[in-house]
């Protein structure tokens, strides 16, 4: 850590991983209430709880990569963040939202909450991802403003490398692309197109740029690569994103409504849209092999070139699976498109995010790397969780292909329910997966209380006597 | 002097290739925009249609049930209910939830009113004949 | 300061050759689309095609081969140092490229007012959207080539450095050869 100012990067890691655990109790009580349907129903329905999981997941993944634009962006600018003050501030606001937020949806009827909150001024309630009330909607722009007016200006009077571009202008996508939140037409498949602005582009779009610099940003601080290097990779990559990804949205528009040209468009361009995943691979590797130093974090330099792989698998495998139109005819709607979720917002976002949790925080705690106990800790941690969603994916993959030929084919397609039965199986494993998960993230967790920091003296002479 | 790949040419592809791009999207989008209201009949979007909408999302139904394919996996698709079941039916089981069986996946009781329900069947009608391109495959969804 | 020798496999940035390379990749992708579509609906394909004014297609293909000779043209003089030529030679091919844009919105503007959408049927599907994506990288071409000639007119090319000039006529020949695949698939063959 060369600046001061970028100390309020750990309160955002710190709230990120404190919603990133809720967010996973919340996914074990959903898995369960696949298997019971009446568990703690009626006082959490499994929409609440649905809407829970998801939003948290946003919500962590955004505290992280504030933390991620705090802590990097003065440090590549080579000067104090603009303000702290304003950074911190907006912290806590932000935390509050959220928790009022989930308060609200636990504790209130979502069409209580609608009306209580004025979604009949301005309807944007009742979709995926963006079930929030309109007051927090406007504080996630209230919030997106400051952090972008605080990262501008620490720009301006600093040092503009394109990493540092990169990364602000997909900040300012990021923030862009959430404002189409507000646009809730009538037509049903209007808002529907619509809604794939912003869900695709964050997670097949803008958030891969986020991706792509901080995993630039890591790998430039750990390998020691020349910056210029590293750069024209991720420029290069970035392009194959969009250039693959913008008209690769018409993998959302097959059935849904949109006219029947996507799906020639959509299967096409989506298509090579895995294409930026295998150059991530590529590139992280590249640099590896390239590398000046040793970096004694072996734990972060594990996350880092992890993060490109599960990426590729979650979403460029399992989302090219069932991209292409014919497939997705049998696949929409079903669980493999919970499978590619999982395994894509993991493997990318939730990932690099503890990517750069593990290189900085270090780091913001006074030590260059942790004690290699702590160390084993997290990379423990790390093996469980990965382990745990490949089988989270696979079980759901499951399911998916089940409910394609039982009730999506054949003469004589089965009702939903009665496939649902048929997949108990799969939820199960499903859950205990879960459950596995869940206990890897304790050993993650756990690993941060392991005191003590990395002591170059004592490892030198256990590597010399093994 | 025969420059390779120099990092100012990756960025122009990276902001040539993403205005390009955006500019066709923009062209289909403006397209698709003339598309759709005669592919989901948007002229039948009555008052009712379209209260039937509200209802359906500030009752959050996509967090269980899917609309043409989009929202959760844990109850079925409410794009082509009508067409499988009918509007007695979908008004009865609303009225009936919750089921209450052991184990079984439970529908909260919403207490919607006569109109309301008959605001929700008039939505749920209207989205089953939406063009979707022949999806669902079958009846099932 | 070193002219791209002999031992240099490719004119041009190295750059523009992954760049063509991508776009290649793309429209082989379309144009497979295409004619694995049409296999299965060539009575349709057929009938529609017949109905497309093929005289715009061949003005154009004549229009964009004779731009490319043009570029070509610029390329040799500037290697021998002649670079008023070489501007003129590109300015010469850059009003090709809008003869090929007036007559391809011209085109458009038919087909549209014969009531023709992205919607009507597979065929204009393809059709649309092949020679829109292709009227877009006419653009970019354009773009390309007229910063080359700024270029030229600024004195930034001579015979020993004309690896810009060389760099945007590989990208304008890209165009070009992918418009004469073009017409023959989409106007010519049936």
């Amino acid at each position: 850590m060369k600046y001061s100012s970028q100390k309020v990067a750990m309160p955002y890691f710190i709230a990120a991983l404190a919603l990133f655990f809720g967010q996973i109790v919340f996914g074990l009580i959903a898995g369960l209430q696949y298997l019971d349907g009446t568990f703690l129903f009626p006082d959490l329905p499994f929409n609440v709880t649905r809407m829970s999981h998801t939003n948290l997941l946003i919500v962590w993944l955004l505290m992280a990569f504030m933390g991620a634009a705090y802590y990097i962006v003065p440090e590549e600018a080579q000067t104090e963040l603009y303000s702290p003050k304003l950074a911190l501030v907006t912290f806590w606001v932000f935390l509050a939202a959220a928790a009022l937020t989930l308060a609200g949806y636990l504790f209130v009827p979502y069409s209580q909450l609608a009306a209580m909150t004025g979604d009949a001024i301005l309807p944007t309630m009742g979709r995926g991802y963006l079930e929030q009330p309109l007051p927090t909607k406007i504080g996630i722009v209230l919030v997106a403003l400051s952090l972008l007016f605080n990262v501008t200006m620490t720009l301006i009077k600093g040092r503009k490398t394109s990493l540092n571009l990169i990364l602000i202008g997909s900040l300012w996508g990021l923030a862009l692309l959430f404002l189409p939140a507000f646009y809730f037409p009538d037509d049903t498949v209007k808002a529907s197109y619509g809604w794939w602005w912003i869900v695709h582009g964050w997670v097949e779009g803008d958030w891969e740029l986020i991706l792509g610099a901080l995993l630039g940003f890591i790998l430039i601080k750990m390998t020691g690569v020349d910056r210029e290097i590293v750069e024209k990779w991720l420029y290069i990559i970035i392009a194959m994103t969009l250039m693959t990804g913008i008209i690769g949205i018409g993998h959302h528009y097959y059935y849904i409504g949109a006219p029947a040209y996507w799906i020639w468009l959509g299967s096409i361009f989506s298509a090579l849209e895995p294409i930026p995943f295998l150059l991530l691979v590529a590139f992280a590797f590249k640099m590896l092999l390239q590398r000046r130093r040793e970096h004694p974090n072996k734990a972060a330099m594990l996350w880092a070139l992890a993060t490109p792989i599960v990426a590729f698998l979650g979403a460029g495998l399992w989302g090219f699976m069932i991209t292409l139109a014919p497939v997705q005819y049998y696949t929409h709607g079903t669980n493999f498109t919970a499978a590619h979720g999982h395994l894509a917002f993991f493997g990318a976002y939730a990932m690099v995010s503890l990517s750069i949790i593990s290189y900085a925080m270090p780091l913001l705690r006074g030590r260059e790397a942790n004690s290699p106990s702590a160390q084993r800790w997290e990379m423990t941690g790390f093996w469980i969780m990965v382990f745990s969603m490949i089988v989270i994916t696979l079980a759901l993959t499951g399911a998916g292909i089940v409910t394609a030929f039982l009730q999506r084919s054949g003469d004589n397609p089965l009702g939903f329910m009665q496939v649902q039965d048929k997949e108990r199986v799969f939820f199960w494993i499903r859950e205990f997966a879960g459950l596995g998960f869940f206990s890897g993230l304790l050993v993650y967790l756990g690993s941060f209380f392991i005191s003590g920091e990395y002591d170059y003296a004592s490892e030198a002479k256990q590597a010399l006597s093994a | 002097m025969q420059q390779v790949f120099t990092k100012s040419m990756a960025r122009n592809i990276f902001l040539g290739g993403a205005a390009f791009f955006l500019i066709i999207y923009l062209v289909l989008t403006y397209d698709s925009w003339q598309q759709i209201p005669k592919r989901d009949h948007a002229d039948q979007m009555t008052p009712a249609v379209i209260a039937g909408k509200y209802l359906v999302d500030t009752h959050d139904c996509i967090g269980c049930h899917t609309i043409n394919g989009e929202g959760s996996y844990y109850a079925p698709e409410l794009g082509n209910v009508y067409k499988r079941r009918g509007g007695a039916f979908i008004e009865a089981w609303i009225r009936a939830q919750p089921t209450g069986v052991a184990g079984r996946r439970q529908m909260p009781q919403f207490n919607f009113t006569q109109s309301q329900l008959d605001d929700i069947v008039a939505y749920l009608k209207w989205l089953s004949n939406i063009d979707t391109n022949n999806w669902p495959p079958n009846i099932q969804g | 300061m070193k002219t791209a020798s002999s031992a240099q496999p490719l004119p041009g940035d190295f750059a523009i050759w992954v760049f063509i390379f991508a776009e290649l990749l793309v429209f082989g992708v379309l144009f497979s689309a295409y004619a694995l579509s049409r296999m299965s609906n060539a009575g349709l394909f057929d009938a529609s095609q017949a109905t497309l004014n093929r005289s715009y297609g061949l003005v154009n293909t004549l229009t964009l081969v004779t731009s490319s000779y043009f570029v070509a043209r610029a390329t040799r003089a500037i290697r021998h140092g002649r670079s008023a030529a070489c501007g003129r030679w590109l300015g010469g091919a850059l009003a090709l490229g809008a003869l090929f844009l007036a007559v391809k919105l011209l085109e458009f503007h038919d087909d549209f007012s014969r009531g023709i959408t992205l919607s009507t049927n597979l065929f204009y599907m393809f059709y649309l959207s092949l020679t829109f994506f292709h009227f877009m990288h006419v653009v970019l071409g354009m773009v390309i080539l007229g910063f080359v000639a700024y270029r030229t007119y600024a004195g930034a090319y001579d015979a020993n450095r004309y690896t810009g000039v060389e760099t945007g006529a590989s990208y304008w020949h890209m165009v070009d050869l992918v418009w004469i695949i073009l017409f023959a698939l989409i106007y010519v063959l049936h």
